[in-house]
């Protein structure tokens, strides 16, 4: 038996040895070489559509394949130029107008104009793009009446090209956060004769997005889509940037099983991972010098109850379901300390802003409310299917909370794993009764976790609506005179909210990465944001010990 | 030794049947009775699992975290302080009892149809196996992703599911068995006795095809076990806190490194399984082989 396990061990380290000292260069080495970033992904996209999709891995590709009137700048956060040169704010915060940089070019050498941002800004927000970010623009003038098909003519929302290089927003309230929303890929400007080629303007996942037919303005281009495998980028010539633009390309792996995921990066065959196995994380924190980098980030772990289903239509037992969980000993147990236990939809000091606390783990207050709904120590329960997409970190978070659930309330969670696309598809129609899900903020404001969960939000996905809540969020916010009314306004809604508990917050996100010593130009930010023309390799830090 | 008396020989004469006679051969051959002594071992262990297990399966002891064998815990406790031993023995249950009802129901389904359409060739064989082929032909992973979809999730479906897309190689290679047994001597005259059909694919052509069928069949049961795994993985199979061989292999995979544990131990015990399977398949075949020397 011993002699066994020693011979398997061999087996395994000479395997792993072949692996590492193969004969083949590897991918970081020949990328720091040519200059091509290779980029751990996540999930393979959805689409590349982007008013259609909505996920991380996506927004990452399309951040490098297009651009909007201004980016971030990735160690401030601050806006800078995009396609727009520069932005005059109107003295009472109501009309911006964006002058667009003469040189801005589509990649296959059209010239950009003002005229391409009304029409992708009414692409957009039709009703029958079904575009899940459209709300984004809602600040615009007339915007959400367009986008629900209260009035049908767009030459009523407020924006309006000048002349060819001068875009004219009008605004409903002013809204501080609006020149942020420009680098989100709903607002971004797309070629129309491309899409109009492919299909109608509206129809969602035309071929306009595949290798051979996709027009962007990024500083880079769809070079090759593989399937699974990859998508690789180049720089493009048209970009108007494109003598600051430093990688010659990036390649982007779909790496959904994060244990391989960090075998690739610990055999050099990527430059970042998208994140990192729990179980790795005691191991690369003991390291000199380590490629883990772990930074507070904008952003809640959270499972969706759809509160139009039986037993979760009480909200006796969505308020006892949340009140059972511990999430401190989940944080430090499974999760390796490495996040922030969550107790509301707002990630804590969003801008100085602090969410209310309506509950805390408290098993004996749970069980009375759950007796109280009719299922005394679980007796009666109906049983309770918990959906998220398969991923080992969201398993492991789910197997160790459905046993908190069967201990504290003897009751029964049964689990199902979905694949992305499925999983996203089942949380859009809502045909689950309680989902993971995690929201990203895309601009640094409590709103953009606010209002998530208004009557009509794309993504409220929980069936909860509350008039008063909306009234406060769409109505009571903007017109608040003082930044510290504005905040009251949203805690007293948050608190609404919570009370409701139309979501369980689980932990708040940290962003995990693996980063090789030659990426330069990629600092850790509370949006873990990635700006691509920033980023350059280092020959000269070729060792990860 | 003394010389053999009369009534001995006269017994010896006597015949035996051909399972007794197969037994006896078996006996003899000592890797074959090894691996039957283990799987009845497991399948037992597997039987009393809820009685003698150490541990409650599903209780966890975040805490504790994934810690090496110990006193406590014989084989270690995975990531959620869950006793490892325990979860073999119930990750056994399911992954036995997949392997043996999903190869029951194919070697059922399998064997009568291949054996109904080599005897009685013609239309009929024509007609049942295109059946086969155009069933082959359907990508299995879509069919019983389908049949999970339409029936929802269900252990028992699930063995069903498996063993309704393992039959058709059965059914084929009994098919070519029969084939080849039917131009023989003893079926033409067995025909000719007028004996009915059913009897004779039952008496004669069956045992005969025994030995590639019980090959096969050893073969399949790991298979059924490893599909079972995947099904699991892709979340049609067993879900969390239920376990089985294969789910625990392939977690245990991913953390390997870390916790060499929980990789080990599973595989070992999967191993022996299929290790004992195939040494009592091949002893099988050797024991059942009519046609070997009869000594």
């Amino acid at each position: 038996m011993r002699f066994g396990v020693l011979k398997f061990l061999c087996l395994v380290l000479t395997f792993l040895a072949l692996l590492a000292c193969g004969a083949r260069e590897s991918n970081v080495v020949q990328g720091n070489r040519d200059g091509i970033l290779h980029f751990g992904n996540g999930a393979e996209p959805q689409g590349l559509d982007p008013h259609v999709v909505t996920g991380i891995p996506e927004s990452l590709i399309i951040n490098a394949l297009f651009e909007g009137l201004t980016v971030k700048n990735p160690h401030t956060l601050e806006s800078e130029p995009g396609v727009a040169q520069r932005w005059d704010i109107s003295d009472d915060g109501l009309t911006i107008t964006f002058h667009l940089n003469p040189e801005a070019k589509w990649s296959n050498g059209d010239p950009m104009n003002a005229e391409d941002y009304v029409w992708s800004w009414r692409r957009a927000l039709n009703p029958a793009m079904g575009n899940q970010y459209g709300y984004m623009l809602y600040p615009l003038k007339n915007a959400e009446e367009f986008a629900t098909g209260k009035i049908q003519d767009f030459s009523d929302v407020g924006v309006k090209a000048v002349d060819e290089h001068t875009l004219q927003v009008k605004l409903n309230t002013p809204t501080p956060y609006f020149i942020q929303l420009m680098d989100h890929h709903s607002t971004f400007a797309l070629h129309r004769p491309t899409i109009e080629k492919h299909g109608k303007a509206t129809d969602r996942f035309t071929p306009w997005t595949r290798v051979e037919n996709i027009v962007s303005n990024g500083a880079f281009r769809l070079k090759d889509w593989q399937l699974n495998r990859r998508l690789s980028v180049e720089k493009s010539d048209t970009y108007w940037d494109r003598d600051r633009v430093q990688l010659n390309g990036i390649v982007f792996y779909p790496t959904e099983n994060i244990a391989s995921e960090e075998r690739m990066f610990r055999v050099e065959q990527l430059h970042y991972t998208q994140t990192i196995p729990l179980e790795k994380i005691p191991v690369y924190r003991a390291m000199k010098d380590s490629p883990y980098a772990n930074a507070p980030y904008l952003g809640t772990y959270y499972y969706l109850l759809n509160i139009n289903e039986p037993p979760l239509d009480d909200v006796r037992v969505r308020q006892a379901l949340s009140m059972a969980l511990d999430r401190e000993r989940l944080n430090n147990t499974v999760l390796h300390k490495s996040n922030v236990p969550a107790y509301s939809i707002t990630p804590p000091g969003t801008l100085g802003y602090q969410p209310p606390k309506v509950f805390d783990h408290n098993i004996e207050a749970a069980r009375e409310l759950l007796a109280e709904a009719g299922y005394p120590n679980g007796k009666g329960w109906p049983g309770l299917e918990l959906t998220y997409n398969t991923s080992e970190s969201h398993l492991k978070i789910a197997v160790a909370l459905q046993q908190m659930w069967k201990d504290a309330l003897n009751i029964d969670i049964t689990l199902t794993n979905q694949e992305w696309k499925v999983y996203l598809d089942s949380v859009d129609q809502m045909d689950f009764q309680m989902a993971r899900r995690g929201w990203i903020g895309d601009y640094v404001d409590p709103n953009n976790f606010l209002d998530l969960f208004l009557c009509d939000g794309g993504n409220n996905s929980t069936g909860f609506c509350d008039p008063d809540y909306d009234d406060m969020i769409q109505r009571q916010a903007p017109q608040a005179n003082s930044r510290a009314e504005r905040y009251a306004i949203f805690h007293q809604a948050e608190t609404r909210l919570m009370e409701q508990m139309p979501i369980i917050p689980i932990y708040t996100y940290t962003s995990n990465h693996l980063i090789h010593p030659s990426v330069q130009g990629l600092p850790p930010n509370l949006m873990d944001y990635v700006n691509f023309r920033y980023i350059w390799l280092d020959k000269n830090q070729e060792v990860v010990e | 030794m003394a010389t053999p008396k009369i009534n001995d020989v006269a017994q010896a004469e006597q015949g035996t049947s051909l399972w007794r006679d197969a037994w006896l051969r078996l006996r003899r051959n000592r890797l074959a009775v090894l691996g039957l002594t283990v799987l009845l071992l497991f399948i037992f262990i597997a039987a009393v699992t809820p009685w003698i297990a150490p541990y409650d399966y599903a209780q966890q002891d975040l805490e504790l975290g994934a810690a090496p064998p110990s006193a406590a815990h014989w084989l270690g406790t995975d990531i959620f302080g869950r006793d490892l031993l325990t979860q073999i023995m119930f990750g056994g249950r399911i992954s036995l009892a997949v392997g043996f009802i999903a190869t029951a129901v194919a070697l059922l389904i399998g064997v009568t149809w291949g054996a109904i359409a080599g005897y009685m060739g013609g239309r009929v064989d024509a007609v049942m196996m295109r059946l086969v082929d155009i069933i082959y032909a359907l990508p299995f992973m879509i069919f019983i992703v389908l049949l999970m979809v339409v029936f929802g999730r269900n252990m028992l479906l699930l063995f069903l599911a498996i063993g309704a897309v393992e039959w058709l190689t059965m059914a084929r290679i009994m098919r070519s068995q029969v084939q080849s047994l039917r131009q023989q001597e003893f079926v033409e005259a067995a025909i000719s006795l007028g004996l009915p059909t059913a009897a004779i694919i039952r008496r004669h052509l069956i045992p005969n095809a025994l030995g590639p069928i019980i090959v096969y069949t050893t073969l399949t049961i790991p298979s059924v076990m490893l599909l079972e795994a995947f099904l699991s993985f892709l979340g049609l199979g067993v879900q969390p806190p239920e376990t089985s061989w294969g789910l625990l292999i392939s977690y245990g995979a991913e953390s390997m490194e870390e916790y060499p544990w929980l990789l080990l131990f599973p595989g070992l015990a999967l191993t022996l399984t299929l290790f004992s399977l195939n040494f009592l398949g091949d002893g099988l075949r050797d024991a059942l082989d009519v046609r070997g020397a009869k000594d």
